[in-house]
């Protein structure tokens, strides 16, 4: 990875996409009706960008971001990640891609119920090519005397911290989290922003979080606002508001 | 330890009762095999040791008597190695405080040295002195059911005259390893006992000096050739002197009941694990399904993760490859207990003096081998459904399932139907096939029942038949010759005597080219009353016509059908060969036999007007002194009581099947618990939310607890019909295997069986229900209702 600096400026746009979507649209069937969930997207993401979706419910932005993360597949359209063709890709392929690149966090956490913190970190790590520790990924997210509390004796702020560790253990490319503070209070919420947060500035990961909080985007390098499966904005933030200064 | 197989474990530890629950099922289908093996296992090794330990013999042949020189002349049959020859005799034995009548054996033991062939195995005391000629050894059971011990004395009834005997030793005999009189199917050693003379002795009690009358002969190796023409050999031998045809070990009548059992024990030691396990794989899978299907969403996260679909598989296989394997090592603990307990009960009736553990490793582990890959199948096919959804789809909840109004509901009783009941039916209603599945998985749990009862019904009926239908006389007295025919008369005026019916038996060999088979030919008046030819339907069948008539089974054997002709050689008397049309087959449930009307059975053996036996109708009152004088009459050789031959079916079939019947009907419950209790647990995970929220509501625990305990008992009370007819129909399969030379069970269920197979259901599922009852009632309505929509 290139460590590159947080991308405050416009400059960082120079570099080459991590990702490219082009005329991207998802069509789900749901019993006899199709529902239009992306009508095709063109988007770009940069290297160590910190990148927030806007959208409100049914804007497609999960589904963009699914498709970001190899969890689905387009129905028509490509998406590349670096050189790869992920429209094209075959199981196998997405699986691997998962593997190696992508870090999920999803708005309810999916931890294991039956492993602890460190457990579940370590599903991650022990699959990865050159993992942090279970636990400095866990000491990362503030979670350190955390370690062996079962998801079932952690709030959710502390569970969603320890998804957000489990999916930056392994290093990831890209980290994707869907409405991360969306089952949430504000407080716990701000300290999982502060994570991610620091999980871009001091890894350089290059981040994209989904969410309909419109407060979340002052801590974005870039705004990208959705609605009914198309981009109605694509804003760059002059500067970052730290995520402990966040209110909503 | 890697995170996924901790998972492993705490998965498996969270559902423990379920788990257990399963592996108790496995486990009894494992334990019943290993039983079945461990036992037939067993028996079979320590036979072959027994036989070879004490040379039994390959070749057996019984003649009137025998010069001594003849022997050489046997001995040089090519092929023969050794050759044993004795004097074997049938006598009425009178023991002390007993008034029953008793038969017996005698057989002869070298006046010097052992027995070259069949040889005894000394339990007690000491071998005789042959300058001594009262001295006897006695038979084991013999000994034990009359409390007889060494010093002890007792008398044979010869030709009229009490010879005293006294007991110097106990023994065993491979020859009788099943030790039955002549007519009988079960030991029944209180009326019939075996007992060893030295050679000298005993033939000048019998007028055999210097001869025999019974020849036992080992070959250099047991090919069926060599065996054939040594018998033929035998018999052109043996023909002048009144040979009763030599047989092979294979018929050899001790053996070949003991062969009998394990070719029983060999297929039943099969089947009835394999329904089990089948059972068993079945119930893995649907829990292992609804499983899956609960963990939908962490399976998601895991491939969102990166994990493969391969090892997501693995992941689910392990599961259920841990339930099994638990389940096979209770199992083979199990079946190595029970076969121990099995085999106490086969040595009571099989005696050997030595007894070696011997439990096949390689059919177990087959069958736990199977039973892996069935599981593992099983649980394949339940991930694949979820694996192949991209993840992205399986992390959103999955979509409210369609409901529809149930067709019941439709036929319009919706008006009379509260919102629980309705829900109730469109739960089952939404997933027929799922619905289907639980309602087979219990309906084999009361199938189980039904065939462990029904056997015991089945064994009911056929002694019923056998001893109330078939067998009406009370006494049946043999005589040593055939005697003239107003013996008939001579028995009915004996007090205490109520009827008489004369019976008339030959020793012949029954042939259809290649197939033969030694039997004997029964004869009837055709208006026999107290011993008549029955069938299956309670048919008698009139012995009116010229031919004969066979059992079934015994027609099968020679393949013969009515109409066909088959050469019959008579072994007694003038010997003669003869072709006889088969007129009919019956089939009768105990033995195979040959039957014929008696006058053309006279006709066919050219013999005089005589009988060699009488069927008696008798006085309980006058019973004791009638058997005195019975044993007084210097013709007769014995006389066996119908009760005593029920009486000895009974405990048999009682002891050899009880145990084999509980453990059958303890893995029945096993399976009917496990059904009903996992089907419950299930389904509870499934509602849980959706009961928290009614108790949300206002619903109380009653409330909820009828709408998840009623889908249950909807299911519970459907698989009670199909239960009892796929009990039926396995049954009947079961009895198909279980059908021998010794007996058929008639496939037999009575109403009672049907009430309590069900009862036993209807009582798991009240386990299960009160189990789950209480987890309804713990339910925490605030942490189901945080968790994600």
């Amino acid at each position: 990875m290139d460590a590159a600096a947080p991308a405050a400026t416009a400059e960082s746009t120079e570099l080459p996409p991590v990702f490219a979507m082009r005329g991207v649209t998802k069509v789900y069937v749901m019993g006899e009706v199709e529902v239009y969930a992306l009508r095709g997207v063109d988007l770009e993401l940069h290297e160590g960008e910190f990148t927030v979706l806007l959208g409100p419910s049914g804007s497609g932005k999960s589904t963009l971001l699914n498709i970001l993360g190899g969890l689905d597949r387009p129905t028509a359209g490509r998406v590349t990640y670096r050189a790869g063709d992920l429209s094209e890709a075959g199981e196998r392929a997405l699986t691997r891609y998962r593997r190696r690149h992508v870090g999920f966090v999803f708005q309810f956490y999916n931890l294991i119920p039956s492993l602890t913190a460190r457990e579940n970190v370590a599903l991650v790590t022990e699959i990865a090519g050159d993992p942090i520790a279970p636990e400095e990924a866990l000491a990362l997210v503030g979670l350190k005397y955390r370690l062996d509390h079962f998801p079932s004796q952690m709030s959710g702020g502390e569970q969603q911290r320890v998804a957000i560790a489990r999916a930056i253990a392994k290093r990831p490319d890209v980290l994707l989290c869907d409405e991360p503070t969306g089952a949430l209070d504000i407080s716990t919420g701000i300290a999982v922003l502060g994570a991610l947060e620091r999980v871009n500035s001091e890894l350089g990961t290059t981040t994209a979080v989904i969410t309909h909080n419109a407060a979340i985007s002052a801590m974005a390098d870039r705004v990208i606002s959705l609605a009914d499966g198309l981009i109605t904005s694509d804003v760059r933030n002059a500067t970052k508001q730290p995520a402990a200064t966040i209110e909503w | 330890m890697r995170a996924l197989d901790r998972k492993l474990l705490r998965d498996l530890w969270n559902v423990r009762s379920q788990v257990l629950a399963i592996a108790l099922v496995v486990s009894s289908g494992i334990a019943l095999l290993v039983m079945a093996q461990g036992v037939f296992g067993s028996l079979l090794t320590t036979r072959d040791a027994y036989y070879t330990r004490y040379a039994f013999a390959d070749v057996f042949a019984g003649a009137k008597r025998v010069p001594n020189w003849v022997e050489e002349r046997i001995a040089a049959i090519p092929g023969v190695k050794q050759v044993q020859t004795r004097v074997v005799v049938s006598v009425s034995l009178d023991v002390a405080g007993v008034s029953d009548p008793i038969n017996g054996r005698l057989i002869s033991l070298p006046d010097r040295g052992r027995p070259a062939l069949n040889d005894v195995a000394l339990r007690r005391g000491r071998f005789l002195d042959p300058d001594r000629a009262e001295e006897a050894l006695v038979g084991e059971r013999f000994a034990e059911a009359h409390g007889l011990d060494l010093g002890d004395r007792l008398f044979a009834v010869i030709n009229g005259r009490r010879q005293p005997l006294e007991i110097v030793g106990v023994a065993l005999s491979p020859e009788y390893v099943y030790g039955i009189g002549p007519g009988e199917l079960v030991p029944d050693p209180e009326h019939f006992g075996f007992l060893w003379m030295s050679r000298r002795h005993l033939a000048t009690a019998f007028e055999m000096e210097g001869g025999f009358n019974d020849v036992a002969l080992t070959l250099a190796d047991r090919s069926p050739s060599l065996e054939r023409a040594a018998i033929v050999e035998l018999d052109a031998i043996l023909d002048p002197y009144g040979g009763l045809g030599a047989i092979s070990r294979a018929d050899q009548t001790s053996n070949w009941y003991l062969q009998n059992e394990l070719s029983q024990l060999e297929n039943m030691g099969l089947l009835i694990p394999l329904i089990f396990l089948a059972v068993a794989t079945f119930l893995l899978n649907v829990v292992l399904r609804r499983t899956v299907a609960v963990q939908r969403e962490q399976i998601a996260a895991l491939k969102a993760l990166g994990y493969s679909n391969l090892r997501l598989g693995v992941h689910y296989v392990q599961w259920a490859v841990v339930v099994v394997a638990l389940g096979a090592l209770l199992g083979i603990v199990a079946g190595l207990f029970l076969a121990r307990g099995m085999l106490g009960i086969y040595m009571e009736y099989f005696r050997f003096p030595l007894l070696i553990y011997n439990v096949s490793a390689s059919s177990i582990l087959i069958a736990v081998g199977v039973s892996l890959a069935a599981a593992a199948v099983g649980a394949l096919g339940a991930v694949r459904s979820v694996v192949s959804l991209p993840p992205a789809e399986a992390m959103r909840p999955a979509a409210p399932e369609t409901f529809r109004v149930s067709l019941f509901e439709r036929l319009g009783a919706r008006r009379w139907l509260s919102q629980p009941a309705r829900m109730v039916l469109r739960n089952l209603s939404r997933r027929p096939v799922r619905a289907g599945l639980s309602i087979v998985g219990i309906a084999f749990a009361g199938a189980i029942m039904v065939v462990g009862w029904s056997m015991i019904d089945s064994m009911d009926e056929l002694l019923e038949v056998q001893f109330n239908i078939v067998q009406r006389q009370d006494l049946s007295v043999s005589f040593f010759e055939p005697v003239e025919r107003r013996a008939v008369h001579e028995l009915a005026a004996l007090s205490g005597v109520l009827q008489v019916e004369p019976t008339n038996g030959v020793a012949a060999r029954l042939r259809n080219g290649h197939l033969q088979k030694q039997t004997a030919i029964q004869a009837l008046a055709p208006d026999a009353r107290l011993r008549r030819v029955v069938d299956l339907d309670y048919r008698a069948i009139r012995l009116d016509r010229p031919g004969l008539v066979l059992s079934t089974l015994l027609a099968e054997q020679l393949r013969v059908e009515p109409g066909d002709t088959l050469v019959v050689e008579i072994m007694e008397d003038s010997r003669p060969v003869r072709e006889v049309v088969l007129t009919d087959t019956v089939d009768d449930l105990l033995g195979v036999t040959a039957y014929m009307e008696q006058e053309s059975l006279r006709r066919l053996v050219r013999r005089d007007d005589t009988i060699t036996g009488a069927m008696l109708k008798i006085d309980t009152l006058a019973e004791e002194r009638l058997y005195g004088l019975l044993k007084a009459m210097p013709a007769v050789a014995g006389a066996t009581l119908r009760s005593a031959a029920l009486q000895s079916i009974r405990t048999y079939m009682l002891d050899n099947m009880a145990m084999m019947m509980n453990v059958n009907l303890l893995f029945a419950v096993i399976i009917a618990f496990g059904v009903i209790y996992n089907t419950a647990r299930i389904s509870l995970s499934e509602t849980s939310r959706e009961l928290a929220s009614l108790r949300v509501i206002g619903f109380t625990r009653g409330e909820i607890s009828s709408i998840l305990l009623g889908e249950l008992g909807i299911l519970t009370l459907a698989s009670i019909p199909l239960g009892l007819l796929l009990g039926f129909a396995m049954i009947t399969g079961v009895m198909s295997v279980f059908e021998s030379e010794l007996f058929r069970l008639p496939v037999v269920v009575e109403p009672s069986t049907f009430l309590v197979s069900a009862a036993t259901v209807l009582g798991s599922m009240a386990i299960s229900a009160w189990t789950v009852r209480r987890k309804l009632h713990d339910l925490d309505l605030v942490a189901v209702l945080k968790t994600r929509e």
